[in-house]
């Protein structure tokens, strides 16, 4: 109930702020009025794009219709596709970090190159980028690659190291080949702590992800964002940053859940 | 009975020397214990003998070969971490043989699934011999005692049946009682399945409670590496009903074992009670 309170001070310090600029200036547009934020959510969910041209009798549609035609929608897809790519890139990342924890020769090959790819400041790469890959998707997933990957790997990398030695002898003891003790036994094991370590890296993945698309895109939240952000639109841009910030939560309680349900033996340090 | 395990002229070091010209044979369905002071390098040889690491001069043969990576005809049993913590006691118990029977993607075919149910049924037999009750075998390691724990990884080593069981200081975590039980168990398996032991304990009590042979490691001086300082068979040892020494003859030997434990002997002595 206590951490409810923090909310409720945000709300009503946002609604102390709104009133007392609205009577200065009634055109305000920096601090909207919860009335003109759900005007501006009305706009950007439940009208149709301007480019869409499918629904033509925008009275008859049902909610539902409205809503998986508008802006807001489309937005949404647009980002949650290359946000599941990016997630998708992170697997071979977890599983090269294994291999460079399970098998020395792996490990020393690749530990220093990643080390060093980790210092690299993926925005400042991001000129690069565009340049060799364009200005098309596949500059902004490399961007979250750059971005991500070596922390993945590297704590993929460290939760492998600190998989006893013991249970790696017994693996081998009990006729598991590499293979076998690898996939068998050290992926089973390390999977809970490696999901963790993704869940906790979900909002550098947003980060570059957004940085991606306000720079260079034609649609996706962050574009949207930039794009208001020209009109002033707060009134939109509001629930837009809020409606992000409920994805990102419900992803980060669903990739809890998952990990609880798939991994019942793992108790949280 | 043939000697299974040869161990020639071995050392090992890493920054310092921790074994030094250790020579040792070991029979088949020998009960060895080796003990000797912490950081004698007991572990040490277990794992060369495991074939976990690589001699740095020397060699030990199993069945008259170098094998110098694990493999299963050579169980495990460590003190910590013998079980995974993924996985049931059941499909701990059965990871084995399936594991060397099926590849990864096998686990999908019906002959898998028909395997596995075999398996389930003999896992089940052994843990009940083990002493433990029908509804563990769907818990979780971290759900069982500690002796409880150790029983399963004995199942575990057991039902591959492998020709020699590598255990390290197995029971040292365990409290007297338990270790009591666990230690009498051990000892009517090896009875039963004839199964060649090496035993790592610090516990002397231990060592001659089980084994058939008490190997003693120590060093001459702290600078060098540990080397067989005693080497007891106990073929002829005095036991009470319960398998225990005789308390006057036990008292003698742990006096003797200690004694080269410290490394007072310049020599391996070899003694043969009752010859």
């Amino acid at each position: 109930m206590l951490s409810w309170t923090l909310f409720a001070a945000g709300i009503g310090a946002y609604i102390w702020t709104s009133r007392a600029r609205h009577i200065e200036n009634p055109e305000d547009k920096v601090v909207p009025t919860f009335v003109q934020i759900a005007q501006g959510l009305a706009e950007a969910a439940l009208n149709p794009d301007e480019a869409d041209e499918q629904i033509a009798d925008l009275a008859s549609a049902g909610l539902w219709d409205r809503f998986t035609h508008s802006m807001l929608w489309k937005d949404t897809k647009a980002s949650t596709r290359r946000f599941v790519i990016s997630i998708g890139l992170l697997v071979p990342a977890v599983l090269l970090g294994m291999h460079m924890g399970l098998f020395p020769v792996i490990g020393a090959f690749f530990l220093r190159f990643i080390l060093f790819f980790d210092k690299i400041i993926a925005l400042s790469v991001l000129p690069i980028l565009f340049i060799a890959f364009g200005i098309d998707e596949l500059s902004k997933i490399m961007l979250i690659v750059i971005g991500v990957t070596p922390t993945i790997i590297l704590d993929a990398f460290n939760i492998t190291k600190s998989v006893p030695k013991e249970q790696i002898l017994k693996g081998f003891t009990l006729g598991a080949t590499n293979f076998g003790v690898a996939y068998r036994i050290v992926l089973k094991q390390i999977a809970p702590r490696v999901v963790n370590s993704i869940r906790l890296n979900l909002k550098p993945v947003m980060l570059f992800l957004f940085a991606g698309e306000m720079i260079a895109s034609q649609d996706g939240l962050a574009y949207r964002i930039a794009l208001l952000r020209r009109h002033m639109g707060m009134n939109v841009i509001i629930p837009y940053v809020l409606w992000v910030a409920l994805l990102l939560f419900l992803v980060d309680i669903g990739m809890r859940y998952l990990n609880r349900k798939m991994h019942p033996w793992f108790r949280e340090e | 009975m043939g000697e299974i395990i040869k161990v020639e002229s071995v050392h090992m070091s890493y920054e310092r020397e921790v074994l030094r010209n250790v020579d040792l044979t070991i029979g088949e369905g020998d009960f060895v214990c080796v003990t000797g002071q912490t950081g004698c390098g007991k572990s040490t040889m277990l794992r060369l003998i495991l074939g976990a690491e690589t001699p740095s001069a020397g060699r030990i043969l199993i069945e008259g070969d170098v094998r110098d990576h694990p493999d299963r005809h050579r169980g495990y049993v460590p003190q910590k971490y013998s079980l995974f913590p993924d996985k049931t006691v059941l499909e701990n118990v059965i990871f084995g043989p399936l594991a060397e029977e099926f590849s990864f993607l096998a686990c999908l075919t019906r002959r898998y699934r028909r395997r596995r149910a075999e398996l389930i049924a003999e896992a089940g037999d052994l843990l009940k011999r083990m002493g433990l009750r029908p509804g563990d075998g769907a818990k979780y390691p971290d759900q069982l005692s500690g002796g409880m724990q150790q029983r399963v990884a004995i199942a575990q080593a057991l039902i591959m049946r492998p020709r020699i069981l590598l255990m390290d200081e197995a029971f040292s975590a365990l409290d007297q009682a338990t270790r009591a039980d666990m230690q009498r168990l051990l000892r009517g398996l090896w009875a039963e399945t004839g199964t060649t032991i090496l035993f790592v304990t610090h516990n002397i009590a231990e060592a001659l409670f089980l084994g058939s042979r008490v190997i003693v490691l120590a060093k001459a001086d702290p600078e060098s590496g540990a080397r067989v300082s005693l080497d007891l068979s106990l073929g002829g040892l005095q036991r009470s009903e319960n398998g225990h020494p005789w308390h006057d003859e036990a008292t003698k030997l742990m006096r003797r074992i200690e004694d080269a434990a410290l490394g007072n002997h310049t020599d391996c002595e070899l003694a043969e009670l009752g010859q």
